[in-house]
């Protein structure tokens, strides 16, 4: 257990922006010390919130006011790899890439990919029903989660489902998945695998600007073809990813495609030509196809590390998350530029454009007086676009406390209400992660706002 | 209580007589309803439930009707909901992948909609031209091809329903991935109407490509049948679907079965025309390596309409088994349930060694006549022991109500802190009790 101040620093905030200082961290290494520790805060009155590996971008992880958090940092073993039914189950801070690194050795992988799959875990991705290039094809979270052992809010322990694909009754795993840390603390986990497969050939579009590569991903899957991924990087992007590896995306490019194509071998071959010729037609500069593994893998880490990479533009960043018909892209991508103009605040573009799930991300310095706010009325501005589009708020991250005052623009009261019926149904008292997700409820003003360093913009440490 | 045709006239007066049925001959469960009502619009549904939920009016939603003797018996029927009047299609953007349908159109219907720009949209059902969207999704219905699709959860992204006061909450959307506000379009699905009214609903949808095949290969055993499929599936050219079926099942399917079999594994293909017949090829070499004589292949149209006659087969009405189980367990388990399952003569199995699920039917011999209440009883009680032993749960899908009264039909399935809230759920979002009481797990 942590509870010294500076100790506890580290647990104050997550990939978010926003900012909470726990009470105490408990590490519990098992599910009973998980139990007792939930039914002690019961107890006391003291609300809870689980943290996985603190990578969340909506600040679900961070601990309601006088709340305590659950670190399952100890709680990283996998447990069995059941290779006949192709399943895994493991404890959830085990790490997404480390459980898909593990089954790989018995031709197996695990699907859901977050870009953040080098330090995300599991129990956040049920909790987030975390997405990544690949769900584009195989689905997010949810489709991969075939049960769990939860424990609830008093401590209790409850089954959420079972080895076997359709179970009895309500689907509670279901609901579960995605419930970002407010029904229950998922403390084992099972999970379905999928077959490597026979054939991975991965191209690169590269376009001169955003609204041919817009087109480029309506011509392919206007041509009927859903690749296994199809993300898009922008020219920003790119030279910030090319700043700091050589991922090989061409600098002077306006944006570049990155698809994924899987299957038998047949059906990679004769998907490989249509993908070219769409291509092609809507006005690629260049088409460069991987099958080797490592040229792959190389063309992958540019997407994989850019956001890391644009640490090189600025200090701070704050991600969106919105979601739209894939036929829309063109149209937002044009707001998003507009936002960046009208705001003065610089925007770059990594998402999976397959699925419509954009990532324009605001970049700043948070030092520079007013600009947060800045960056965050831009942001807000952008969501409410998404979802005029007939889109969303969130399609991976979650809403948890930075969304959850836009909550009004998808919902109505009623439909809310309705949500929180649930919730009632799991956590009657509201003890785990309260005032997340809807716009009432507890707020997380923190109770001390520490003033930041006088450091000139532009510098940083 | 008011007599049928009295509580009929004070219906009749809040929503209109046009949108009263006659209820003569109409039941869930041979259980007679007081009234049939088919709201021609979402207004008048929203009239109707606030009406239940004022007098505890208990109302039976309905869709086709083709799935509608799933569930335990009701203990008293007030109306049952006839929603086949909201059948409109809301929204469909071929280019997006998407479709909002409100729930009483039928399948058949969507599907032909859907065609018209490419795509269809990876739910099954018996009779889709009765089976409604709605009935799929309240039970979760999946067929033949679930290996592949997955089950109607899979590929719902939005929903609304009609809650106890009337009026319609929504969640998810139009997108195809969205994680704004809980996922309750995976609690609705499967949930049997006892948490409101489906309304409306938004899918996901996939391209159609190529065509479709099916391979018909017999095994001399259930069991060998069972574990060369389950090889089968395993492997990177799986087919999109794999059934294995017991003799007595393969010719109620009109397939011509060699006389030294017991049983056929069923393969149904699809995809682009190179990688379709690879799967082919490469599903009658591992099924021969398995034990199989060789198969018979079948056509784009024998192929579909087999796959048709294989899912309609436990509710056809005019042919209704006697009595239907569906378990649920591991894939690796079926082998092993099958391998355990004591038959009675006319009794038969249809298991689907890749997602992991077993359905007996049972049609007894005319010549035995209408089996015993209890023999019935016990054949259910040992295919819930071997199950569970098994990792897996058994649902009573087709029953006479005479057993039903002594079979819950989910019994033991969910454990008991599960089970507890599911029924704070229930009461939660019904706290009347007006949707389709007493049919659900636990009796909810
Ligand atoms: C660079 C970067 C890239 C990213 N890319 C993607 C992406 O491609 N796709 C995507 O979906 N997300 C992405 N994310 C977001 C984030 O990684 C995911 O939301 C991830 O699932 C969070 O996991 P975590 O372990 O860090 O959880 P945390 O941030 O620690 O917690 C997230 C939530 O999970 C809850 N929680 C944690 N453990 C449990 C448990 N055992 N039981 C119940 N609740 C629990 C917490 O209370 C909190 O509400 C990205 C983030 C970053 C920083």
């Amino acid at each position: 257990m942590i509870f010294h101040p500076e100790d506890l620093l580290v647990y104050e905030y997550d990939g978010s922006v926003d900012r909470s200082m726990p009470r105490a961290v408990v590490l519990p290494a098992n599910e009973d010390e998980v139990s007792r520790t939930l039914a002690l805060a019961y107890r006391e009155g003291v609300p809870v919130a689980g943290r996985g590996s603190g990578t969340g971008l909506s600040g679900g992880a961070l601990a309601a006011p006088g709340g305590i958090q659950i670190s399952f940092t100890r709680m990283n073993r996998i447990l069995q790899v059941d290779t006949e039914n192709r399943t895994a189950t493991i404890e959830p801070g085990v790490i997404n890439l480390d459980l898909d690194t593990h089954v790989r050795k018995f031709g197996m992988r695990y699907a859901p990919d977050p870009s953040s799959q080098k330090a995300c875990s599991l129990g956040g991705n049920i909790a987030e029903n975390a997405g990544g290039p690949h769900c584009l094809a195989y689905g997010t979270t949810t489709n991969h989660v075939l049960g769990m052992r939860v424990a609830l809010e008093d401590g209790a322990m409850v089954n959420l489902g079972s080895g076997a694909r359709e179970i009895p009754g309500y689907d509670l795993r279901g609901v579960f998945v995605g419930s970002e840390g407010t029904f229950g603390i998922a403390t084992r986990i099972t999970v379905r695998l999928l077959p490597l497969p026979e054939t991975v050939k991965t191209f690169l579009g590269v376009f001169p600007d955003i609204d041919s590569a817009c087109s480029a991903v309506s011509a392919v899957i206007g041509h009927g073809i859903v690749p296994a991924a199809l993300e898009m990087i922008d020219a920003l992007s790119i030279r910030a990813v090319q700043n700091v590896t050589d991922a090989g995306y061409p600098e002077d490019a306006g944006a570049v495609l990155l698809i994924e194509l899987e299957g038998l071998w047949e059906e990679v071959d004769e998907v490989s030509r249509e993908v070219e010729s769409a291509l092609w037609e809507t006005g690629a500069s260049d088409v460069r196809v991987a099958e080797e593994d490592s040229e792959r893998e190389r063309l992958w880490l540019g997407r994989k590390t850019a956001f890391g990479a644009f640490g090189t533009i600025a200090p701070n960043y704050y991600l969106v998350d919105g979601v739209v018909p894939r036929t829309r892209l063109t149209q937002v991508l044009r707001k998003v530029s507009e936002v960046s103009e009208k705001y003065g605040i610089i925007i770059a573009n990594v998402f999976h454009a397959g699925d419509g799930n954009l990532h324009p991300c605001m970049l700043f310095d948070e030092r520079e007086p007013g600009v947060k706010e800045r960056a965050m009325a831009g942001a807000a501005e952008l969501m409410e676009y998404c979802v005029e589009m007939g889109g969303s708020l969130s399609g991976e991250h979650g809403i948890g406390l930075e969304k959850k005052q836009f909550m009004p623009l998808v919902y109505t009261e009623r439909d809310m209400d309705t949500m929180k019926l649930v919730r009632d149904a799991f956590a009657p008292a509201n003890r785990l992660n309260p005032g997340k997700i809807f716009p009432d409820g507890e707020s997380y003003e923190p109770a001390l706002q520490r003033t930041p360093t006088q450091v000139d913009p532009g510098m940083y440490v | 209580m008011t007599s049928s045709p009295a509580f009929a006239r004070n219906l009749s007066s809040r929503v209109g007589p046009n949108a009263v049925l006659a209820a003569e001959g109409a039941s869930v469960d041979r259980v007679a309803a007081r009234a049939v009502v088919r709201p021609a619009d979402r207004q008048q549904l929203s009239e109707v439930i606030r009406w239940a939920t004022a007098d505890g009016v208990r109302l039976y939603p309905r869709g086709g009707g083709v799935l509608s003797s799933l569930g335990n018996l009701p203990a008293q029927v007030d109306v049952i909901l006839d929603l086949s009047g909201l059948n409109r299609i809301m929204d469909y953007q071929p280019a997006d992948l998407t479709v909002t349908t409100e729930a009483g159109i039928t399948l058949a219907a969507l599907r032909r909609e859907l065609v018209q720009g490419d795509k269809y949209v990876p739910l099954e059902a018996p009779r889709p031209d009765r089976a409604t969207v709605g009935g799929i999704l309240a039970t979760g219905f999946s067929g033949p091809l679930r290996f592949s699709y997955g089950l109607p959860r899979d590929w719902t992204i939005g929903i609304s329903v009609a809650g106890s006061d009337g009026s319609e909450a929504r969640a998810g959307g139009r997108v195809v991935k969205n994680v704004t506000g809980y996922d309750l379009n995976k609690l609705y699905t499967g949930s049997l109407g006892t948490l409101g009214v489906i309304v409306e609903a938004s899918f996901k949808l996939a391209p159609i490509q190529g065509t479709w095949a099916a391979l018909a290969a017999p095994f001399p055993s259930i069991s060998g049948a069972v574990a060369a499929a389950g090889a089968l599936i395993s492997q990177v050219y799986a087919p999109q679907g794999l059934q294995v079926v017991s003799r007595n099942i393969a010719a109620r399917l009109g397939l011509d079965v060699p006389g030294d079999s017991g049983a056929v594994a069923l393969a149904f293909i699809s995809g682009r025309p190179r990688a379709a017949s690879r799967r082919l090829e490469e599903s009658a070499r591992q099924l021969e390596a398995g034990g199989s004589p060789g198969g018979e292949t079948l056509d784009e149209s024998a192929a579909t309409d087999l796959l048709a006659r294989l899912t309609d087969l436990p509710w056809r009405e005019e042919d209704l088994p006697f009595l239907a189980l569906k378990v649920t367990l591991p894939p690796s388990n079926v082998g092993s349930l099958v391998a355990a399952m004591e038959l009675p003569a006319g009794a038969g199995l249809i298991a689907d060694p890749g997602f992991g699920t077993v359905h007996l039917l049972w049609w007894p011999p005319a010549e035995v006549g209408e089996p015993e209440t209890d023999a019935t009883l016990d054949l259910i009680d040992s295919a819930r022991r071997n199950a569970r032993n098994l990792g897996g749960a058994v649902a009573v899908e087709v029953c006479p109500p005479r057993i039903k009264a002594g079979a819950d039909v989910w019994e033991g399935s969910v454990g008991e802190a599960e089970l507890e809230i599911m029924r704070r759920i229930k009461r939660n979002f019904d706290p009347a009790g007006i949707f389709n009481p007493g049919r659900f797990v636990g009796r909810l």
